[in-house]
């Protein structure tokens, strides 16, 4: 079974130019200890779907799902209480803009001691000493070393690679099963990037905390995760075992991305284009119907007006009438037209 | 901070001096004579009068009457009332409790049921809930302060006779004054009937703490619910909600800390506005405090009275807003940051 399994998740937003479906049908499945790694344009719905899992909904989404399945229990029939008890705990959550993420009027260190687990066995006139000490040991582990500086400090203090490790810190101390990276790693320099995937790939693997990683960089989702969903425009365009990707993409939007990784060999000659796909990214407000790549996709015809269904080939999934596969997947295609 | 508050103390004094200067020169404007104006003594014999002018050097240039008008204010001489005959100095003392036990009470009010309720008016999630508790706001905001007293007093104290509507404490009490605040005098008096006394100060402040408070109370409603709207949509909140945290303890840690910023920064500056409500509300009630006495004085062409008065109000006004900001320094990091910027 696995950990979480998400069907045809729709995200709308009330806007002022009406309602935009934000994220159209996805479908995302994370097994138990694995790195699934989620790869998008900025805008592309990843952090919105990252917050429809954990369960903190902005006040204008309407959300709808054909299921939602977390561990075996329906998430969408959960009660907002039971919810928040599953975060935290649970499910955990780095996000995009970790010193905006930090309350400015309280120290750190008395946000990192609140998000400490408890320990029910020490008398309580020892808990909050316990818990500073545990905070200290996962400020160690987050790679902070002077942790009386940045624990007696304020958010705006740190720099922003400094608050996401503390804001890392506070999300792998309750030991969760599912940590959702939510771009663990911007605004960091390279040599922090790779100790804090690093640091997340060593969770993985000795405490089997699955890991849901967004990011917008294929290459370093490439080099860490285990399966990899390729997202554009609040659809999922393809998914499946990032070894076997990277190797043969379907969808064309992958192969695109694949194609366009800039190579720093120093073939290129000076000052010619970087090869990307033409086009730029649908508004919001002007979402094209179909399947949304159509615009710029190299293989549209006239068949991509209507939203090719989620096609099921071994362990890989694609959303595409005309993917780069031998045999064409017809099990769902008479459905969507 | 050390470098700050020096900065705030010299903002204090030069604001008191610029509040002299006015003072020193208004008073020459009086319609009357300038020894009048100064001491307040109606007739003085020979010897007063060059008491007088040795004290304030009348005979001197104007810069030179300005420093001895100077020390003679700050050493405390501030002339006796032409009416009662006693030192204006010795009236202060015994006016000023009156109006900050007022001003404390309603303060107080204001802060207890504005705070719950702003915070309640931006958690709700039902429009009538809502939009009453705006409704009722912007009426409070809007009634005239002096027709809101007369009508409570003619309900509550009239036709009711719940309530008595004037003064302080019912003459039939005899309290030593110790603190000048009738609710801890009667406490420490140890009189048989001190506590019959203590609930008679309550019952005689209800009233005008009551009509004082409204105003505060509607402002910190509504600056207290606005900066929670904003504060709740903040991602700091989003992410304590994503580390479990109970939403009682969101609020009341990471959002109520946030949200009282503003609202002390607002009372700050309606201090002025709140100073001229007690006034009102102390000559409605017939409150012996500052503001009654001042009218008083202005309307018995006491001018030492009214130069005091005004003096004593000025001062403590500047004084409260000065502390207020430094409040809200201490009280906000945030503010720090740009103080360490600009040093």
């Amino acid at each position: 079974m696995p950990l979480l399994d998400i069907r045809n998740l729709t995200i709308e937003l009330d806007t002022p130019h009406g309602r935009v479906k934000a994220l159209e049908r996805v479908s995302l499945t994370i097994n138990a200890a694995e790195i699934h790694g989620l790869v998008g344009e900025s805008g592309s719905g990843r952090s919105l779907l990252a917050r429809a899992i954990l369960g903190i909904p902005g006040h204008n989404w309407s959300i709808t799902a054909d299921r939602m399945m977390w561990d075996g229990r329906n998430l969408l029939e959960m009660s907002s209480k039971q919810r928040r008890n599953l975060m935290g705990s649970e499910i955990s959550m780095i996000f995009q803009d970790p010193s905006s993420s930090l309350d400015p009027v309280i120290s750190v260190g008395a946000q990192l001691i609140e998000s400490m687990p408890a320990h029910k066995q020490t008398p309580f006139w020892r808990r909050t000493k316990k818990k500073k000490q545990t905070a200290e040991k996962w400020l160690h582990k987050v790679g902070i070393k002077n942790t009386e500086r940045v624990m007696s400090s304020y958010a705006w203090e740190l720099s922003e690679g400094e608050c996401q490790k503390v804001m890392i810190a506070m999300a792998v101390a309750n030991q969760p099963r599912l940590l959702i990276a939510d771009e663990p790693t911007n605004s960091m320099e390279i040599q922090t990037q790779a100790q804090i995937f690093r640091l997340l790939s060593k969770l993985n693997q000795l405490q089997g905390v699955s890991i849901l990683l967004i990011s917008h960089e294929l290459e370093t989702l490439s080099m860490w995760c285990d399966q990899l969903s390729v997202m554009y425009c609040g659809q999922i365009m393809e998914s499946g075992p990032t070894s076997e990707i990277v190797a043969q993409p379907y969808h064309p939007y992958t192969k695109a991305l694949l194609d366009n990784i800039p190579n720093y060999s120093g073939e290129m000659n000076h000052k010619s284009i970087m090869p990307t796909l033409r086009g730029s990214a649908p508004a919001l407000q002007h979402l094209p119907i179909g399947c949304r790549l159509g615009p710029r996709c190299p293989e549209a015809q006239k068949k991509c007006v209507n939203k090719p269904n989620l096609c099921h080939k071994k362990n890989r999934y694609f959303a595409c009438h005309f993917p780069y596969h031998e045999e064409q997947c017809n099990d769902e295609s008479t459905a969507s037209s | 901070m050390v470098r700050y508050l020096l900065r705030r103390l010299n903002l204090f004094l030069a604001t008191s001096l610029v509040l002299f200067i006015v003072l020193f020169i208004v008073t020459n404007q009086f319609p009357v004579e300038q020894r009048f104006a100064l001491t307040g003594i109606q007739s003085p014999n020979a010897q007063q009068i060059a008491q007088i002018e040795t004290d304030f050097n009348l005979n001197s240039g104007v810069f030179n009457q300005f420093i001895a008008y100077l020390q003679q204010r700050l050493s405390g001489n501030l002339g006796i009332s032409a009416t009662s005959q006693r030192p204006v100095a010795d009236e202060l003392a015994s006016v000023l409790p009156a109006t900050f036990e007022l001003a404390a009470v309603s303060g107080t009010l204001a802060l207890m049921f504005g705070l719950p309720l702003g915070i309640l008016a931006s958690l709700s999630r039902h429009k009538v809930t809502q939009h009453t508790i705006m409704a009722i706001t912007l009426t409070g905001y809007s009634i005239p302060v002096f027709w809101l007293g007369l009508t409570l007093s003619l309900w509550f104290g009239v036709e009711l006779g719940w309530l008595p509507i004037s003064g302080r404490l019912n003459l039939l009490y005899e309290i030593e004054p110790v603190t000048g605040f009738m609710l801890v005098d009667t406490l420490l008096s140890t009189s048989p009937y001190s506590t019959s006394a203590f609930f008679d100060a309550v019952l005689h402040i209800i009233l005008p703490a009551i009509t004082l408070a409204v105003l505060p109370f509607t402002v910190v409603v509504r600056i207290t619910r606005s900066a929670m709207m904003t504060i709740m949509d903040q991602t700091y909140i989003k992410a304590a909600e994503a580390r479990g945290l109970h939403t009682s303890r969101i609020v009341l840690r990471h959002a109520l800390p946030n949200a009282v910023i503003p609202v002390i920064k607002s009372l700050g500056l309606m201090l002025g506005s709140f100073a001229s409500y007690a006034m009102v509300v102390e000559v409605i009630f017939a409150w012996p405090g500052i503001g009654s006495w001042l009218v008083a004085g202005i309307y018995q062409r006491d001018y030492t009275v009214i130069q005091g008065g005004v003096l004593a109000v000025a001062l403590i006004i500047i004084f409260l807003s000065i502390m207020i900001e430094v409040l809200h320094t201490s009280i906000n990091p945030l503010s720090r940051k740009e103080l360490y910027a600009s040093n």
